[in-house]
């Protein structure tokens, strides 16, 4: 008797779902047809007739739509990929300082977190990308002269070219991932117990290869699952590309929509693009978890 | 019939394939009475008496709590009749940390038996002064020893006003010091009348409280008889080395 | 032998010379860090107290507060917040009263609809076009209305993902996972323009209640998640002792899990009040004049043009008090409540 009622309850819940569902998309059809939009994919073959500031691959006005999100799609990676290398680099630089000895890096470590952590990311790349890049107005920094060069022009590193929008985007991300992954690999150092400390002491090894053969290989496991929920934020942020102008994938869907009016249609090709970069997010982690828990066998 | 508290028949279940917990164990508790489950760890007495509240399914047989007949078929319905009528303590106390002792013991007279708050709260301040420890009424349970704690727990199972109780291993997770604390509640709830049915290894209660000793090991009932029999002249073999076992300490 | 003695004597004070030699550079090295921390101090106070022009910030101080609100009423949007105010340092510093501290929970919730009110008008109050609303008053505004319907869609969802019924399980799972996929911006962005498009015609929804409805969705599904660790955290014992007393599977996840899990959850909920409330600062490239979007308003406007770095550095030091305070208030939250329950597990 009991399971019958589980059963019909769960049938009639579904039941509603759908009749929701097929309510909004019902009004989803008439206010779309009203506005002459009806659904179809076919205008994404006609040409964008915009322009990309920046593109990996050859662009032009008169190529695709399709094309076009691509292009965006292929900037969105590109910046990802580099800021996740660069925000490893400094979260696992300002973890390590929070959690040594040394007060001048735990203090600086300290205060670098609090300030990233607790404003908003927006305004950090509106920071990165007025004050930062365009507020050198003419002036060029040259630190390292023929090998790199900071303006408002950009980065040029070695001949590689970055725009400032992309190194805005780049450090800003970076800089704000790092604060959090920080925090993750600083959780993951904790989380050894101190006896472990204790005993690479008492064997007389001194404390940077302590922390390195030591230390470090048994708080991966904590800190991996920590560090790919981080790298997805990291993903889902950079969409804040647009506000400091870079033609990421949310940007040039942006550009599409104001165009086209295809907001619906465009709106799932945003989320199809971002499963897509999920699922390359999460599997290459899965690979370096499965690597690292090999060369973890104590456990 | 009417005499008759708790009765099993041909009780048996297992966990995994061909290790039974419980192997074909037929007892019967009386009203009034006290039974004392003992046996080895792992031998099977915590899902014992597990069976009687329906806390644990079992795969063959069935159970006879107050009346009311249970088999292997999950009937919620009859379980929360039983529970309405039994109380149990637990090893670990499991008092409910995020409300404070006088909630813990009114929660469920409130809300499964619809007692009006005030009246309820006035039953559950007798019952905490019963067990001498009123002036902690409104502290939380991590703010009490483990014996005040294993007292509120007996208080809240009282509350109900069952007419079984059941103990598994109360008394183990105490200090020894504190063990007298609990173990003279129960003694006082067994000369009211009350049945229970306790899984302990406290000879000296077991002597003075039992009514019958249960001896188990492997899922199996070794042996049941008088307290008196029990500890001085045990049957079997087993039951003897585990007499032996538990003086020893 | 005396060679042997001579051998390690030189040792000896090879050893001292080199200690010295380590000593003495790494004296130098803090020496260069200090006074390279120390001269950044000092420009940065330097540019602080000369350089900086903060008349953009100092004379459009209301308009950070409130945006456009008519300027005879922001004695609401200020008693509101003034009220807030005061009832987070009552919080923080109060009387430890057990019935003060009872009633508490429903104060905080009561002034979100007291700040609608207040904010909105109608009965008796000036009404006021939620285009006017604007600043930090927004900004409380969007963070408490969505945080409080968060809260109880999060609840839901994370005892449906939990639920042994297989349909509402797959459905909260599917629900939780692909929100969670999805970035903020394009959650907002379909509050905006898309939210209008699966209404029925003449149903309209305001903008900022279309914010509100976004951020809603989107912060439940983390929140859910936060809840699901905490109801998985409870040990299995506690719902065993709830059955053992008779109550149902309704009374037991009312009274028994749900309080806990909360309170195991409560430093994950402040994060994500937190979080919530920085992220409010994205309706300002959706249309909303929230505190960030006061900021870039001022920017666009001629008279204070060039003015990023005071502009920022003004929202960042507004941004970060609010936050570090509601990190505070959280963190004395969970002690106080940690008073109730050291260990799960006695
Ligand atoms: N959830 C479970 N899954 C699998 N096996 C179990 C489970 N619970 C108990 N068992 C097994 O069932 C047998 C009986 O367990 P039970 O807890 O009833 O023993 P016990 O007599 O109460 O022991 P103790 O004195 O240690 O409490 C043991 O062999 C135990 O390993
Ligand atoms: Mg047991």
């Amino acid at each position: 008797m009991k399971q019958f009622n589980k059963l019909y309850f769960q049938l009639a819940l579904l039941a509603a779902v759908f009749i929701l569902l097929a309510i909004l998309i019902n009004n989803l059809t008439i206010n779309l047809s009203r506005a002459g939009l009806e659904f179809s994919f076919s205008w994404l073959y006609r040409p964008a007739s915009f322009a990309l500031a920046e593109h990996p691959l050859p662009y032009s006005p008169s190529d695709s739509y399709a094309w076009a999100l691509f292009m965006g799609w292929l900037n969105s990676l590109k910046v990802i990929i580099v800021s996740l290398f660069l925000a490893t680099c400094i979260g696992v630089f300002m973890g390590l300082a929070r959690t040594s000895n040394n007060t001048i890096l735990n203090f600086t470590s300290a205060i670098y977190i609090t300030i990233i952590r607790q404003t908003p990311l927006l305004l950090q790349l509106m920071f990165w990308y007025f004050v930062a890049f365009l507020g050198l107005r003419d002036n060029t920094f040259t630190p390292l002269k023929g090998i790199l060069s900071i303006s408002n022009q950009g980065i040029e590193l070695l001949g590689l070219n970055l725009s400032s929008e992309f190194s805005a985007l780049l450090f800003g991300l970076s800089v704000f991932a790092g604060a959090y992954i920080a925090e993750v690999v600083r959780g993951g150092i904790l989380s050894v117990s101190t006896g472990q400390w204790e005993a690479f002491r008492s064997l007389g090894l001194p404390e940077s290869s302590g922390l390195y053969k030591i230390i470090i290989p048994q708080a991966l496991p904590a800190i991996i699952p920590g560090l790919t929920s981080q790298y997805l934020n990291l993903a889902k942020n950079s969409t804040l590309a647009i506000a400091v102008g870079y033609s990421d994938i949310y940007a040039v869907n942006d550009t599409v929509i104001n165009q086209t009016g295809r907001a619906v249609e465009s709106f799932i090709i945003l989320l199809v693009s971002f499963l897509i970069l999920n699922l390359i997010i999460t599997n290459g982690m899965e690979i370096i978890n499965r690597m690292t828990l090999n060369t973890n066998k104590y456990q | 019939m009417d005499h008759i508290a708790v009765r099993t028949k041909k009780l048996s279940k297992s966990y995994t394939q061909g290790l039974y917990a419980l192997d074909d164990i037929s007892i019967q508790v009386d009203h009034g009475k006290v039974l004392v489950v003992m046996g080895p760890s792992g031998s099977g007495k915590s899902t014992l008496i597990r069976t009687f509240n329906g806390l644990e399914p079992f795969d063959e047989g069935e159970v006879n709590v107050l009346g009311i007949q249970i088999d292997s078929t999950y009937d919620e319905r009859k379980i929360r009749k039983i529970r309405k009528r039994v109380g149990m303590v637990f090893q670990q106390f499991n008092l409910f940390p995020h409300l404070s002792i006088l909630e813990n013991i009114t929660l469920a007279p409130i809300q499964v038996q619809k007692r009006r708050p005030i009246e309820a709260e006035e039953h559950a301040m007798h019952l905490l002064s019963q067990m001498g420890i009123a002036t902690h009424s409104s502290k939380y349970p991590s703010q009490l020893s483990g014996g005040e704690q294993q007292r509120v727990a007996i208080a809240r199972a009282l509350a109900l006003k069952p007419e079984l109780l059941l103990f598994d291993e109360p008394t183990s997770a105490l200090d020894p010091e504190r063990v007298n604390e609990v173990l003279d509640v129960m003694r006082r709830l067994a000369k009211q009348g009350m049945t229970m049915v306790v899984v302990t290894h406290e000879v000296a209660f077991a002597k003075e409280v039992a009514d019958q000793v249960l001896f188990m090991d492997a899922g199996k009932v070794i042996e049941t008889s008088t307290p008196d029999l029990f500890f001085s002249n045990a049957q079997h073999e087993r039951s003897r080395r585990f007499l032996n076992q538990i003086e020893k300490k | 032998m005396p060679n042997k003695i001579i051998k390690s004597g030189l040792k000896l004070l090879e050893n001292n010379i080199r200690d010295l030699f380590s000593n003495l550079l790494s004296l130098i090295l803090r020496l260069c860090i200090i006074s390279a921390i120390g001269l950044t101090f000092f420009y940065i106070f330097q540019w602080l107290a000369i350089t900086a022009n903060w008349k953009v910030v100092s004379s459009n101080v209301p308009l950070f507060a409130f945006g456009s609100f008519p300027s005879d009423q922001r004695w609401r949007p200020s008693l509101w917040i003034i009220s807030l105010l005061f009832l987070s340092i009552f919080t923080l510093i109060g009387p430890n009263r057990k019935w003060l501290r009872r009633i508490l929970p429903f104060a905080w919730i009561s002034t979100i609809p007291i700040g609608i009110y207040l904010l909105s008008g109608g009965l008796g109050l000036l009404p006021v076009a939620s285009r006017d609303w604007g600043g930090l008053s927004l900004t409380i505004l969007l963070t408490g209305c969505s945080f409080l319907l968060s809260l109880p869609l999060g609840i839901l969802l994370a005892l449906g993902r939990q639920s042994k019924l297989l349909v509402i399980k797959h459905l909260s799972s599917l629900y939780i996972d692909s929100m969670r996929a999805v970035p903020l911006i394009a959650v907002l962005f379909f509050g905006q323009l898309l939210i209008p498009l699966f209404l029925p015609l003449g149903v309209e929804v305001d903008r900022v209640w279309r914010a509100v409805l976004a951020f809603t969705l989107f912060v439940s599904a983390y929140i859910s998640e936060d809840i699901r660790g905490g109801l998985q955290a409870i040990p299995n014992t506690q719902i065993e002792a709830a059955e053992t007393l008779g109550l149902n599977q309704f009374q037991i996840t009312f009274f028994v899990l749900i309080p806990q899990a909360l309170r195991i959850a409560l430093p994950a909920l402040a994060n994500q009040a937190i979080g919530l409330f920085q992220n409010t600062s994205l309706m300002a490239i959706l249309g909303l004049v929230e505190l960030l979007g006061v900021g870039r308003s001022l920017l666009a406007n001629p008279e204070f043009i060039g003015r990023y770095i005071e502009v920022y550095i003004w929202l960042a030091s507004v941004y970060w008090l609010f936050c570090t305070f509601m990190a505070i208030l959280a963190r004395h939250i969970e002690q106080r409540m940690a008073i109730d329950k050291p260990n799960l597990v006695p």
